[in-house]
């Protein structure tokens, strides 16, 4: 299957479906997230990237409302996160990188407890597709402690999924995948961000964000360094035009050196 | 050279574990559980010792020592010997020994010899095994007549020696293993070893000692303590126990010398145990990043269960109800709580227990009818009891909620639900659970309440009347029961942390009693406004003649009182948890 990010202008056309604004986090006299404005709009896949410590996994959690921000506002789909939380929680997915689930809800069971907290009407139908999709569809009557890793992560985008997200925040998404798992993941983001959901993804692994990432947004130290889309971003760090990678940019952006990532 | 690194691992280990949990005390939660535990453990513990002992230990409290000392050490020799024996039959995989997982990522590729690591882990047990004999030292100071100093070492002699030779049995049954010799055919020959044993002793007894003499109400259980005497002290028995009375002889000893005497055998047992454990020649690498593996799955399982249980679900429970894809949300958090419950309890351990309770009660309404009053108040008085029971444990035991949710508290936040609905769907699994027990006891209660007592009639009206105040106001009393630990998990959310990562020590007690009293302060307080609201409708319904009517009356004003404050307790722990900032403490 071909790889190939959203166009771009189709994308900028939407409305955001992520919106923040002066975004801050404070862990006591600790700045997690300084300051941070961004937004995402439908079709558009972003990559959050920065050393580690930048503040990239509190942003996220942030934005899913995991924790409260200390200062700032996000808005998802146009509802205000800490106004109308669940009304902005109905419309997002929060895929962490290490699958959360319920020890003792089996696969199936895990489907029909979020179908339940979501309301999604005809769950059975699009369940089994997800598990068919997701090739886990014969684990339905399985715990999570009867499953791999892969297979775990793959029953936590299931009921991710289930509602159909029109945001979805995906942190190292790629973790612990095998090569076809992560040939399968990059298409599924694709194939979301078609569908026109606004994704946000954390990850260290430039290369496979220059694959399926229409924008990139720098991180360090909390603060953002550059935001855009992904050809502004290498052109702005490149030395000649069209040239250089996300990686250069990244080390140029974020003032590391090679050695030191 | 590796000796040195491995010391210092251990030594630097336990230096910063003391440093951090000495930090922590700068934080008032710790502090506070710190004086309290220290409080408790004084009290408790210490304060024997420190005044009216002079470190000698108190004269002996148990009657079961006092004249019988020669007896006692049989007997704690006899308790010694049943752990050796238990210690040959229980295990029944390889031998492998306690590494924690980052010990072995650093130890097991480095150049380390296999006698090396088995020094390791024998230096790295010590403290435990000195902690342990100061504890049981300072719990059993009624066990035993010599200095404190001479009962803590005769412990850590006792328990060094049981740790070598555990160790000495897992290496020699993981040798049998690699035989061919399978764990029922080891057991087998274990188990009629000691029968054989045991059966010689008593076939020895029959013919050699006169028959049982008839019990002397009067002198209680002594006469029974002097035959075992004659048994355990004649015969082949003394040479059968010889070798473990040497190893608790030092416990106790009265003085140093004599103390001095009684270690140089269980020095050379250990010498002996300790030559044994080098040279068997057993690999424990493999067994031992397996016990890893599995210990770090059972602290996560234990995190996840908050401490209920430290075992991963076996197999998928049942739903209890068929869940529907659309309807309130909390109905899914209180659905998914009854099926984290059936891992535990299982549907069919309700129907056996409420066949038990029935047969049972049906058995005793029989012999009430038969004219016997006592079994008709048994009858009565068990299921009021265990109402009680029910009452004050149900809700610590009950812990499919929130204290079970916190570790996956970031996943509950994502859901598009108000925090009142989630705190809510969370307590309502147990309680409801909670609630069909009690209401089982109250039928039970009624049924089987006699009709009269001490001539005195206890017509049927009452009994409904009783029962029906109880059936409405319990439920409510279970919620705001439950609620109230649940409140305490979302305002002191570290204080419930547990597994690998946990605090220790007394100032976790000390948290844990400070819990303890503050949520049953907080129930007391919670039950004062229904409690008036009973009396004074009860009160009333006597005044115009009508009592029964004042009890029911009564009951459902307070279950009405009960309810407000529940939903105003799910409205504020329902803020609470949407404030909850999970990036703390929690995760």
């Amino acid at each position: 299957m071909d790889i190939a990010p959203p166009p771009i202008a189709e994308a900028a056309a939407a409305p955001p479906q992520i919106d923040v604004a002066g975004l801050t986090k404070l862990y006591g006299d600790f700045t997690a997230v300084n300051d941070l404005s961004f937004s995402v709009r439908a079709g558009e896949v972003i990559g959050l990237v920065g050393p580690n410590g930048a503040g990239k996994t509190t942003t996220l959690r942030c934005l899913a409302g995991i924790i409260p921000l200390t200062r700032g506002a996000v808005r998802i789909g146009g509802f205000d996160l800490a106004q109308q939380p669940i009304e902005a929680k109905r419309r997002l997915a929060f895929f962490s990188d290490e699958p959360r689930l319920f020890e003792y809800l089996t696969v199936s069971q895990h489907l029909a407890f979020v179908a339940r907290i979501y309301g999604v009407a005809d769950c059975q139908e699009i369940g089994r597709r997800l598990l068919e999709e997701l090739e886990i569809a014969d684990k339905a009557d399985k715990l999570p402690g009867e499953l791999s890793r892969g297979m775990k992560q793959k029953l936590a985008i299931a009921c991710g999924l289930l509602h159909a997200p029109r945001v979805i925040f995906f942190d190292e998404p790629l973790t612990g995948l095998d090569p076809i798992g992560i040939r399968r993941m990059k298409d599924s983001i694709l194939k979301r961000a078609r569908d026109g959901a606004a994704i946000l993804i954390s990850s260290h692994l430039l290369h496979l964000l220059e694959e399926i990432c229409s924008h990139v947004l720098i991180l360090k130290d909390g603060r953002k360094v550059i935001d855009g889309s992904l050809a502004e971003v290498r052109d702005r760090f490149s030395e000649q035009a069209g040239g250089g990678s996300l990686e250069t940019a990244f080390f140029r952006a974020t003032g590391e050196t090679k050695g030191d990532a | 050279m590796i000796a040195g690194a491995l010391v210092y691992y251990q030594f630097h280990s336990w230096r910063n574990r003391l440093i951090t949990r000495l930090r922590r005390l700068r934080r008032p939660k710790y502090l506070a559980g710190a004086i309290v535990g220290g409080v408790y453990f004084y009290f408790y513990l210490i304060r024997g010792f420190a005044f009216g002992r002079h470190g000698v230990g108190p004269p002996s409290k148990l009657p079961l020592m006092s004249g019988f000392n020669d007896l006692t050490q049989t007997l704690a020799a006899l308790g010694f010997m049943v752990m050796l024996l238990l210690a040959w039959i229980l295990p029944r995989s390889r031998a492998g020994l306690g590494f924690s997982e980052a010990e072995i990522a650093f130890l097991f590729p480095a150049p380390v010899s296999r006698k090396s690591l088995l020094h390791f882990k024998l230096l790295g047990s010590q403290p435990a095994i000195l902690l342990s004999s100061l504890i049981m030292t300072l719990i059993g100071r009624g066990w035993g007549g010599g200095h404190f100093v001479i009962r803590a070492l005769g412990w850590y002699a006792g328990m060094s020696v049981f740790n070598l030779h555990a160790l000495g049995a897992s290496f020699a049954l993981t040798m049998l293993m690699d035989r061919g010799i399978t764990t029922w055919k080891r057991r087998g020959f274990i188990l009629a070893v000691v029968v054989a044993i045991v059966a010689g002793v008593f076939i020895w007894a029959r013919r050699s000692l006169p028959p049982l003499p008839i019990v002397p109400h009067q002198d209680g259980f002594t006469w029974l303590l002097q035959y075992f005497g004659r048994v355990v002290e004649s015969g082949p028995m003394p040479y059968l126990v010889h070798p473990f009375r040497l190893v608790v002889e030092p416990y106790f000893a009265v003085n140093a010398r004599q103390f001095l005497t009684a270690l140089g055998p269980v020095l050379c047992i250990l010498v002996l145990e300790y030559l044994w454990v080098i040279h068997s020649n057993v690999a424990f690498e493999e067994a031992s990043v397996e016990k890893s593996r599995k210990m770090a799955e059972m602290q996560a399982t234990m995190r996840a269960s908050q401490g209920r249980g430290v075992r991963r679900p076996a197999k998928a429970a049942r739903p209890p109800f068929v869940l529907r894809s659309t309807g309130h949300p909390a109905v899914a958090v209180f659905w998914k709580n009854l099926i984290s419950a059936g891992q535990y309890v299982s549907g069919r351990f309700w129907l056996i227990s409420f066949c038990v309770t029935i047969a049972g009660s049906v058995m005793l309404r029989s012999q009430s009818e038969r004219g016997d009053g006592a079994v008709g108040m048994a009858g009565l008085l068990l299921p009021v009891m265990l109402l009680a029971i029910s009452l004050f444990s149900g809700p610590q035991l009950l812990r499919n909620d929130l204290r079970q949710d916190l570790p996956v508290a970031d996943v509950l936040k994502m859901f598009p639900m108000p925090g009142w609905q989630i705190v809510m769907g969370e307590v309502l699994a147990p309680a409801a659970m909670l609630a069909g027990v009690q209401w089982l006891l109250i039928v039970c209660g009624v049924v089987f309440c006699p009709a009269q007592f001490d001539k005195r009639a206890i017509p049927l009206a009452m009994r409904v009347s009783v029962a029906l105040a109880l059936a409405v106001v319990l439920p409510f009393i279970d919620f705001i029961a439950l609620l109230i630990p649940n409140a305490s998990v979302l305002f002191f959310p570290a204080w419930f942390q547990l597994g690998k990562d946990s605090p220790r020590g007394f100032e976790t007690v000390g948290q844990q009693l400070i819990l303890m009293f503050g949520q049953l302060l907080a129930l007391l307080l919670g039950l004062v406004p229904a409690g008036i609201a009973f009396t004074l409708l009860l009160w009333g319904g006597s005044f115009v003649g009508w009592p029964l009517l004042g009890i029911v009356m009564g009951a459902f004003a307070a279950a009405a009182i009960l309810a407000v404050e529940a939903g105003l307790g799910i409205r504020l722990l329902g803020g609470v948890f949407e404030r909850l900032d999970v990036s703390g403490e929690v995760l």
